[in-house]
This record gives structure tokens, C-alpha cells and sequence, in this order.
């Protein structure tokens, strides 16, 4: 080992040196802003997290599996993992190498930040010892690694289907810079260190393209404009970095453990959102997911655009993506980096102001909930005294009427928005809800599945729409021997989804607290859900103490597994469609295809699961008209027709009814399959 | 005339008019009917607005001037091609045609209230239809209609000027038969309420209007402007109604017995490959398209393919035999050259 020059330093490293003090201070302002906009108990809770062993190992191995080896884009596509990875890791192991090469040779440069980049220039080691030979072969390799990772990307500008995608972003002008430089740092490096291959040394790559050069070459004069150029293109590369889609590579960072922390999205542009902003590479995946880009006019409404209209700051087109959104879930789920498209939706959408907002504190809710616990055996038969609750709650439906009429308007009032406002700590209030709610479902439990227990069943609105299906699961309670009561039978209050999609928290919050009311008030001790909707909206903003909350798949699954409730299968094969909300939404996948094997015959569909594709009926867009939402629904009843099957099952209310607007095959929720084949 | 040959598809009154004139005017017309009887919807209906004339025997008056008109029943067209001046045409009987003209009198199609899932049709015990209730004044049993009804429901615009049922269109004949079956129900059962939820009245032929200040009047049938959201059963089987009212601003909830749905018009399925045969178009609603919505609406764009009735857009009674009779001379200057 040799260092070729006393002083250590040549300037065709200052290139490289201005871009990298330059993206360090740039991340370095950013990280202290971002915590700086981070309300102050997430930002305790963050900081906290990173120096509680268990999140920080979790952080790093996260890093590593996640910015590194890309494990998720594996999982999708082993193409594009491979490009994606082999770029990544392999750029990691040669500036760990380089790092490793400056500690092993020369010590006393580690404080030098150019050295283990520039470090064949600087110093002449020889392959002929065991460490060298080692270390450039690595070295070597892995600079192939990332070459053919390039190649690769190359190859996917061109020709994207290859890797299993049809519909990419277009790169901006900023982004194409980042691009050619990034594409060219790595056959510079080839380069340079090829030139210098017969002075520091080489290994299988450099030292025989060493040996081609020499033949023509002959001299050693291309040797320091090639270490200049890589530099250069180095520079350039971290000088534009924060202003290109290449911020993701340090947002990653943050995002995860910001992540692991357990935060959530607070603010519609600041702390948490913005990270995830930042986050996203624009790797377009989210583009052939999202159901509305099912038609050319909506693809621009996807959230690879939101994170971009956000970076440039186009107040009117984020409004418009934020409004027009499903709230599907989708993107979400097979989104790598995770970014949270759904939630930042709603986060924009909440900072809106409304000139009116509903009040739901006044309303009686004792009525309706005597009327419930009357119904309990014992009284008047399962669901005798139900009807009382009619008589006494014109004041219950008065305010339901008011709850859609301001999950409607919002989209009406939707240019009054005042600009950024401060998202929600309300979020906060109910995330304890929930907490509180898990706690006590879980109390709960043991006595749902003795059999003694009180069941409430709450329909909600859209299983109102669709009789059917209520009658249908009333059936199934009453066959299964249940002591139960149709809670919202003729009167009941919304359950404060659709103010909430519609981003009106406070309002859903007010709604939320009467309904609890009532189902507390009833001396239930179980909630069925027939709704998934409302499901989710039980288990996770609610808070009910002492009542477990389950949707109707799960409890009729257990039904079946105590021999409450059995089954004759019937020859009719049924394509199941998971809803978004039940699904995504709340991770149930198995129970209603138990269910539904047991009653019938079952296929699948090309997209299911995490991946299915949404019926279009979602009420969480606001803006989304009929002629557009028909064509979503065409396209997802394709992909469930894929499955051959001659006829569709949901569990979704509102699914069932989107979808039977259009199919050409029956449509049916699963209760009602499963009614109809009930044996006793 | 070269060939007096008139394929008539569809026997409806739009169809019987127009064989019947066409026979009167030297030419020999053949009726297809996809069904066993003549008369199409009308047919099944039991007394016609505005003057509550038998629907069976404004029917049967028609079928009796249908002396020497082939009218093959159960039977559709399979195939039909151009050929020389005329249209060759294969039914699904076996029988072939050679015809100088074609009159497309396929009417229309009632919608399947079961779609409007939230009224509860097929899955509440007492809703029926107006086209079920016609049938049951006709005289057809029907168990989901009490026998006392003490409160009778009507909602308009069923599957008419609903984008999410697929259907802006306004189906016309709907508001007028609500009121003339809500007058009937109330001279059935004197005292029972009658309610009416519509979104606008659409009363605009002659004697419409009178109609309706008669409804109010002398039967004091009550008219809610507003439409339903939701419809639920209590238990005793009773339907429960919740609209908005409208002019009032306030909500209102209504228990009624029977509901009925004014389920409205739309374009029979087979529209798009009827008109396919012949080359003809589908106007933006389904139903066919005329070469103008003003002066020439029982002429296609095609040489020799004539319409009549509802198969292009909603009709009443009276505007279907006017037209199934416009379009019968038209059909005889055609094949006799003049235009
Ligand atoms: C509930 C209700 C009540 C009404 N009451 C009144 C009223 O009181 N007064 C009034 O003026 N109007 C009333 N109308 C309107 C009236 O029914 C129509 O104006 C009339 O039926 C139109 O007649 P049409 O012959 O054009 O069609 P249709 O009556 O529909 O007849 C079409 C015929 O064609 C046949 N057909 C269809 N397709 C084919 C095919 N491909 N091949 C062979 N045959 C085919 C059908 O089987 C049918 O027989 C009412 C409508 C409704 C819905
Ligand atoms: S949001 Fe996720 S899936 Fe969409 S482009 Fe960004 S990283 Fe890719
Ligand atoms: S939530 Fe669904 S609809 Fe909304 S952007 Fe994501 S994939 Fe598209
Ligand atoms: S309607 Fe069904 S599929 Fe559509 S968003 Fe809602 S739950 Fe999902
Ligand atoms: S006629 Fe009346 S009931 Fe029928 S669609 Fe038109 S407005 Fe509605």
C-alpha cells in the first residue's frame, strides 16, 4: 500500500464535495423542520422510539430489508426488484467497502468524506495481497451488480411491460437530470478506475478493460479528466437530489422509523405527510392499481400525482385528487415505500371549513336505545319491542338526515376550503377510542362465544338500502338461536363514516359519541355488523366498553364452528369479492370464504385479497359522478368474471348494490347465500 | 306497388294500429309477436287515463279490425338482410319473407323494480308495482295487497330520472297512472289515506291537470313533494317510509300497508340488436333513433324501416296510435314510390 499524493487531496474532488456538504445540510434543515412540524407528543414519541432498543434494531433491519434490498418490489416483480436492489445494495456495499478500504489502509484519512469514494485514485494498493485481492474483487462486483442494474433501468425506460407494469410516471425535467447522472456515475467509475487499474490496482472488470485501454490508448492522459467527470456527475447527481424524485432515498430513512414510531398522519402537508411525500420515487405502481385509472381522464387523480402535486405546491389539483379519491385502500397496499395515499386524502379534505357544522349533542338517544333492551329475551320476543323505537325517534331521523346532507355538501363547498388548517387532534381522540374498544371487545369475547350473550345487531344505512341482506342476517341470528336485537331496524343514527371520508371529524366525532350512547344504553354485549363500512368505523374510532365488536362473517364462522348454524352446499360456483373496507380495510380475508365454501362452490378472481379492486361504489370519493364510477364498476366486475364463476358474492352492502347495477350474472351477499342454504 | 309485403314487429297497440291501417290501404301486413297475445302492455292494464276507458277492450275493439293480417305469435326475427328495394327476413319459426317495408313497433320494457333495491321489492311483503296493481284491478289475485288497507303509499319516478338506475329519462305516463290508480284505490277503499312522494308532476296532456285537482279535491289524496330515501318493514309487516318533504323542509316517516312503485319505461333489451339487423341507430337513451325528433319520428335513417309507438321513446296511448296510423301512410307512399 502506497498513498500516491502526501497532500491527500486533488480538486477534481470538489465537485463532489460541494453536492454531498450540499444534500447533507439540505437533509439535515429537513430532518430538524420536519420534527420541528410534528405535533409535540408524536415528536416525543418518535424520539423516544429511536433510542428504545427494540424499535431501533426494528429500524434498521427495516431500513436494510426495505431502502436496500427492496424486499416488497421482489415480492411484486423479481425484475424490478432485482433492478431496484442490485442498484441499491450494490452502491451501498462499495461506499461500505470504500469506507472499509480508507480504514484498513490508511486511518489517518477517515475524516476525509472524499477518500473511500476517490480512494483508488488516491491510493495504489496491490491485488497481489490477500486483502486487496479481496476487496477489489468485491469492489468489482458489486460496481457489476449496479451496472447491470442500470442496464436494466435502461431497458425499463423503454419497454415497461417487461417489468410488469403498464403505466409509468413521466419523469420531469429536474427528474431526468437526476436520472442521466445517476445512469452515468456508474460506467464513470468503470472508467476511472479502469484507467487507474495498472497504478492502484484491480480486480476481474478493471484490470482487463486496463488491459484494452493500454492497447490504444497508450498513455495515462485520460486518467484524471475520467476521475474529474465521475465527480462531476456526482455532484450533480447530489445537487439535484433534493429537488428530484431521488429525495426518496433519504426520506425512506425517515419514514421508517417515523413509522415504526407508530405515528400518523396529522397534517395534510407538514411532519408525517410530508415525509411520505418525499418518500415516494414515483415508481408509478400505485398507477395500474388504482381502480379509476380504469379510464385515461382519472389516472392523473392517482397518489403517485398527489405526492407530486404537493412537492410542487398546485393547491388546485391537490383539492381536486383529494376529493375524487375512493378511499379504496388500494394504492396503499401495494405501495413499497408505504405511503398512506387514502389517509392524506382525508387529512386534505379535513382542513376544509364549513360555514355550517351539524351538531348531533341535542339528540335524545334514550328512546332508542329502551326500545333495544326491551327487545333482550326475556322481554317481548327477539325483536318485539323494536318497534317502539320507531315511534319514539323522529328526532334520531332528523339528524341522519342532516349527517348525509353534510357528507354530501362537502363536495358542494369544496372551493371554500381555507388553506392549511390543522388536520385533527381529533384523530388522536379517537385512535384512544379505538384502543379503549379493543380492550374492552377482548373482555367481551368470552362471553360472546358462551352463547348467553346480547347481540346488537346494527344494520347502518347501507344494509337498509339493501333489505335483503338485513332480512337475510336476522334470519341467520334467529336460526343460530341468537338473543338479538335489529338495532337500527327503522331508526338508528349513521355511524360517521361518510362525514368522516368527507374529512368532517369533529362532526363524525359528535355523531359517534350518540351512537355509543345508544349501543352502551342497550346492554348489549355483542355489535354485529352486516356493513363493512360500518365495521370498520366500530372497531376503530369507537369506543364501547364491554361489547365486542365483530362483523357478521366472523360471528357467523364461529356459529359454524360451534354447530350453531350448518350448511348444504349447493352447485352454484360463486366468485368472491373482497370489499375493500372488510379486506384492506380491516384484514378479514378467510372467514366469509369459509362461510362461502361451505354453503356453495367458490373460485377466485384474478385480483383478490389485498388486490382486489373496487366495486367503485366507495363512498369516499366526493366527486366521482355515475358515467365515471360505471366504468370502475364494469372494470372490477371483469376481473371477478376472470374467475369463470356463475355468480358473485360479497359481504359488502354497498358493493352488492354497485355491483348489480351492472352484472350480467346475479350478485349476492353472502348472508343471503348463506340463508338460503341454512339446514337446521 | 311492387311488394305489398309489411313486416310488422311487435304487436302492441303501435303494431295492430298500424297492420290494421295498412290492410285498409291495399297492403298485406304480417305481424310478428314475440308473446302469445296481441295488444302488448296495454293488454295487461285495466282502465286507460284520462277517460278510464277498458284497457281489455280498447284491445279487443283493435284486434277485431285485424281480419286477413297474418300475425305469427311466440316468434321473432332471426335474420333480416337487404335485398333489391325490399328486406328479406328468416323468423325464428322457420318461415321466410320477402317485404317492402318494415314497421318496428317493439315497445318498451318496464323496469325491474327489484333494482332499486332500497324500495324493498321482492324482499318486503307488501310493495307491488303499478303494472302488478293494474293486473290486480283486472282482477288477478295478488297477497301482498291487504284486504283494508289503511294507508296506501305511491312513489314515483321508480327507475326513471335516476342516473344511478341508468335511466335520465322521464318516463312520462308514470305520474298520471299514480294518480289515476291512487283515485282507484281510494274508490276501492273510501277510507283509506293515499299518499303520493314525487319528485315534479308531470301532467301535461288534455285533461291531465284536471285529473290531478280532482285527485286532491274530491279524494283528497295527499301529494309529498320529495323523494323517498328509504323504505323498511316494521314488525308487523308494515312498510315504513322516510322521504324528505321537500316544500316543507322537513323530514317526514310514513307507515303504510301497501307501497306502490311506479316502476317506469325503458328500452327493451334487444333494442341495440334489432337495430343492428337493419343498420338502424340507438339513440343516447336505448331507445331507436328517428331521423328527427320533430317532423319525422317514425322514419329511420334506413330506406323502408319505418317505427311507431314506444320502441322510440316513451308514448302514451293516444300518441302511439297517432303514430302507428302516420306511420302506416307513410309506409304505403313509400312502397308506392312517392315521398
Ligand atoms: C303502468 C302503465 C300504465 C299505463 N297506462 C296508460 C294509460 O292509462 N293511458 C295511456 O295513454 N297510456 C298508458 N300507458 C302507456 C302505454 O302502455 C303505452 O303507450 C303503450 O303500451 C305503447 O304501446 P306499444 O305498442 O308501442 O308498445 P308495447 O305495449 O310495449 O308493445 C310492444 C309489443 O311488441 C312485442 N315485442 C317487443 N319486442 C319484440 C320483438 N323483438 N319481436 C317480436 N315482438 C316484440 C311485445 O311483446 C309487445 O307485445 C301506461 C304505461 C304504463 C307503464
Ligand atoms: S405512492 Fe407508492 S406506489 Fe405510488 S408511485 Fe409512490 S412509491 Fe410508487
Ligand atoms: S385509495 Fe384507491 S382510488 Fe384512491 S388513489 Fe388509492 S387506489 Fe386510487
Ligand atoms: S363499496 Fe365495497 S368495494 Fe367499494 S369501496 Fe366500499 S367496501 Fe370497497
Ligand atoms: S312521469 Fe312522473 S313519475 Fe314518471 S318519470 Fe316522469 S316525473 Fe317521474
Amino acid at each position: 500500500m502506497r498513498e500516491r499524493f502526501a497532500t491527500g487531496f486533488d480538486p477534481f474532488v470538489l465537485p463532489f464535495l460541494i453536492g454531498m456538504v450540499f444534500v447533507l445540510g439540505y437533509c439535515f434543515f429537513g430532518i430538524f423542520r420536519i420534527l420541528y412540524q410534528l405535533p409535540k407528543d408524536d415528536r416525543r414519541r418518535f424520539l423516544v422510539s429511536l433510542i428504545t432498543p427494540r424499535t431501533a434494531l426494528k429500524n434498521v433491519w427495516d431500513i436494510f430489508c426495505n431502502c436496500l434490498l427492496h424486499v416488497k418490489l421482489w415480492k411484486r416483480n423479481k425484475l424490478l426488484g432485482f433492478m431496484h436492489s442490485s442498484i441499491a445494495f450494490g452502491w451501498f456495499m462499495i461506499i461500505l467497502l470504500g469506507h472499509l478500504e480508507v480504514f484498513i489502509y490508511c486511518p489517518e484519512r477517515v475524516h476525509l468524506f472524499y477518500y473511500p469514494i476517490f480512494f483508488n485514485y488516491f491510493v495504489a494498493e496491490n491485488e497481489s495481497t490477500i486483502g486487496g485481492a479481496v476487496l477489489f474483487f468485491l469492489m468489482d462486483f458489486f460496481l457489476l451488480l449496479i451496472l447491470t442494474g442500470i442496464g436494466l433501468a435502461i431497458v425499463k425506460r423503454v419497454r415497461s411491460r417487461f417489468f410488469g407494469m403498464r403505466r409509468t410516471t413521466r419523469p420531469s425535467l429536474l427528474d431526468r437530470v437526476g436520472l442521466y447522472s445517476l445512469w452515468a456515475i456508474f460506467p464513470l467509475r468503470l472508467l476511472a478506475e479502469s484507467f487507474t487499474a495498472h497504478i492502484s490496482g484491480g480486480s476481474f472488470l478493471t484490470i482487463p478493460a486496463n488491459w484494452v485501454f493500454r492497447q490504444f490508448l497508450g498513455n495515462d492522459l485520460n486518467l484524471l479528466p475520467t476521475w474529474w467527470a465521475y465527480s462531476i456527475v456526482l455532484g450533480v447527481f447530489m445537487v439535484v437530489l433534493p429537488f428530484t424524485r431521488y429525495m426518496h432515498i433519504p426520506a425512506e430513512m425517515m419514514l421508517i422509523p417515523m413509522r415504526n414510531a407508530g405515528l400518523r398522519i396529522r397534517h395534510p402537508r407538514k411532519g408525517f405527510a410530508k415525509v411520505q411525500v418525499l418518500s415516494c420515487p414515483g415508481c408509478g405502481v400505485c398507477i395500474d392499481a388504482c381502480p379509476m385509472s380504469a379510464q385515461k381522464v382519472n389516472i392523473k387523480d392517482c397518489t403517485v400525482y398527489l405526492n407530486r402535486q404537493i412537492r410542487r405546491g398546485n393547491e388546485k389539483r391537490i383539492e381536486e385528487i383529494s376529493d375524487k379519491c375512493l378511499l379504496c385502500g388500494k394504492c396503499e397496499a401495494v405501495c413499497q415505500v408505504g405511503v398512506e395515499g387514502p389517509r392524506m386524502r382525508v387529512a386534505q379534505r379535513s382542513a376544509r371549513r364549513y360555514g355550517l357544522t351539524p351538531d348531533f349533542a341535542a339528540i335524545d338517544t334514550a328512546p332508542l336505545s329502551r326500545a333495544a333492551s326491551a327487545a333482550f329475551s326475556g322481554a317481548a320476543g327477539a325483536t318485539g319491542a323494536a318497534g317502539a323505537a320507531g315511534a319514539a325517534a323522529g328526532a334520531a331521523g332528523v339528524a341522519g338526515a342532516a349527517g348525509a346532507a353534510g357528507a354530501s355538501g362537502a363536495s358542494g363547498v369544496a372551493g371554500a376550503a381555507g388553506g392549511a388548517g390543522v388536520a385533527a387532534g381529533a384523530a388522536g381522540v379517537a385512535g384512544a377510542a379505538g384502543a379503549a374498544g379493543a380492550a374492552g371487545a377482548a373482555g367481551a369475547a368470552a362471553a360472546g362465544v358462551a352463547g348467553a350473550s346480547k347481540v346488537a345487531f346494527f344494520s347502518g344505512c347501507m344494509t337498509r338500502l339493501t333489505p335483503s341482506v338485513g332480512k337475510a342476517v336476522c334470519s341467520l341470528l334467529d336460526k343460530a338461536g341468537a338473543d338479538y336485537v335489529w338495532l337500527d331496524r327503522e331508526e338508528g343514527l349513521c355511524c360517521g363514516r361518510p362525514l368522516l371520508t368527507a374529512g368532517r371529524i369533529d362532526a363524525a366525532i359528535s355523531l359517534i359519541r350518540k351512537n355509543e350512547e345508544v349501543i352502551l344504553g342497550s346492554g348489549a354485549d355483542t355489535l354485529v355488523l352486516s356493513c363493512p363500512i360500518c365495521y370498520k368505523m366500530f372497531s376503530e374510532r369507537y369506543a364501547l366498553p364491554g361489547v365486542r365488536v365483530v362483523s357478521y362473517a366472523d360471528y357467523f364462522d364461529e356459529f359454524v364452528q360451534q354447530g350453531r348454524l350448518r350448511f348444504e352446499k349447493s352447485d352454484i360456483c360463486y366468485v368472491y369479492h373482497d370489499p375493500c373496507e372488510l379486506g384492506r380495510g380491516c384484514g378479514i380475508y378467510e372467514s366469509p370464504r369459509r362461510l362461502l365454501g361451505q354453503a356453495a362452490g367458490i373460485a377466485e378472481a384474478e385480483k383478490n385479497r389485498e388486490e382486489s379492486v373496487c366495486c367503485g361504489g366507495s363512498l369516499g370519493s366526493l366527486t366521482l359522478d355515475f358515467a365515471h364510477r360505471e366504468v370502475i364498476t364494469r372494470k372490477s366486475l371483469e376481473n371477478l368474471y376472470s374467475s369463470r364463476a356463475d355468480a358473485i358474492a360479497t359481504a359488502c352492502p354497498l358493493c352488492l348494490s354497485t355491483f348489480r347495477r351492472y352484472s350480467d350474472r346475479p350478485v349476492r351477499d353472502l348472508a343471503e347465500i348463506l340463508d338460503a342454504s341454512c339446514r337446521l | 306497388m311492387e311488394n305489398k309485403n309489411v313486416l310488422v314487429i311487435g304487436g302492441g297497440i303501435a303494431g295492430m294500429e298500424a297492420a290494421r291501417r295498412l290492410l285498409q290501404l291495399g297492403c298485406e301486413p304480417v305481424i310478428v309477436e314475440q308473446s302469445d297475445h296481441l295488444g302488448g302492455h296495454v293488454a295487461g292494464w285495466h282502465k286507460l287515463f284520462p277517460d278510464m276507458m277498458s284497457a281489455p277492450e280498447l284491445v279487443e275493439q283493435m284486434a277485431a279490425g285485424l281480419d286477413g293480417v297474418t300475425v305469427y305469435y311466440r316468434t321473432r326475427v332471426a335474420n333480416m338482410n337487404r335485398l333489391g328495394s325490399g328486406y328479406s327476413v328468416m323468423l325464428s319459426n322457420g318461415m321466410s319473407l320477402q317485404c317492402g317495408a318494415v314497421l318496428i313497433s317493439t315497445g318498451f320494457r318496464l323496469f325491474d323494480a327489484s333494482k332499486k333495491e332500497e324500495y324493498g321489492y321482492g324482499v318486503y311483503d307488501h310493495v307491488v308495482t303499478n303494472s302488478d296493481l293494474e293486473a290486480w284491478f283486472g282482477g288477478a289475485p295478488d297477497d301482498r295487497i291487504p284486504d283494508s288497507p289503511a294507508r296506501v303509499a305511491f312513489v314515483h319516478c321508480v327507475g326513471s330520472r335516476d342516473l344511478k338506475a341508468g335511466n335520465p329519462q322521464c318516463s312520462k305516463v308514470c305520474c298520471m297512472t299514480a294518480i289515476k290508480q291512487a283515485i282507484e284505490m281510494k274508490e276501492k277503499f273510501p277510507s283509506a289515506e293515499v299518499w303520493c312522494f314525487y319528485m315534479d308532476l308531470r301532467l301535461f296532456g288534455k285533461k291531465y291537470e284536471d285529473f290531478y285537482i280532482a285527485a286532491q279535491r274530491d279524494h283528497g289524496i295527499h301529494f309529498v313533494r320529495g323523494r323517498v330515501s328509504e323504505v323498511s318493514e316494521d314488525i308487523h309487516g308494515h312498510v315504513v317510509l322516510k322521504a324528505e318533504d321537500t316544500l316543507a323542509g322537513t323530514p317526514v316517516k310514513l307507515n303504510a300497508d301497501l307501497l306502490v312503485l311506479m316502476a317506469g319505461m325503458l328500452c327493451n333489451d334487444d333494442t341495440q340488436g334489432l337495430a343492428r339487423m337493419v343498420h338502424a341507430d340507438v339513440d343516447s337513451d336505448g331507445f331507436m333513433r328517428s331521423r328527427d325528433n320533430i317532423y319525422r319520428i317514425n322514419e329511420s335513417n334506413r330506406p323502408g324501416i319505418f317505427f311507431a309507438g314506444a320502441c322510440t321513446g316513451t308514448k302514451t296511448v293516444p300518441e302511439t296510435v297517432a303514430e302507428a296510423r302516420a306511420a302506416a301512410l307513410d309506409i304505403y307512399n313509400y312502397l308506392n314510390g312517392r315521398d
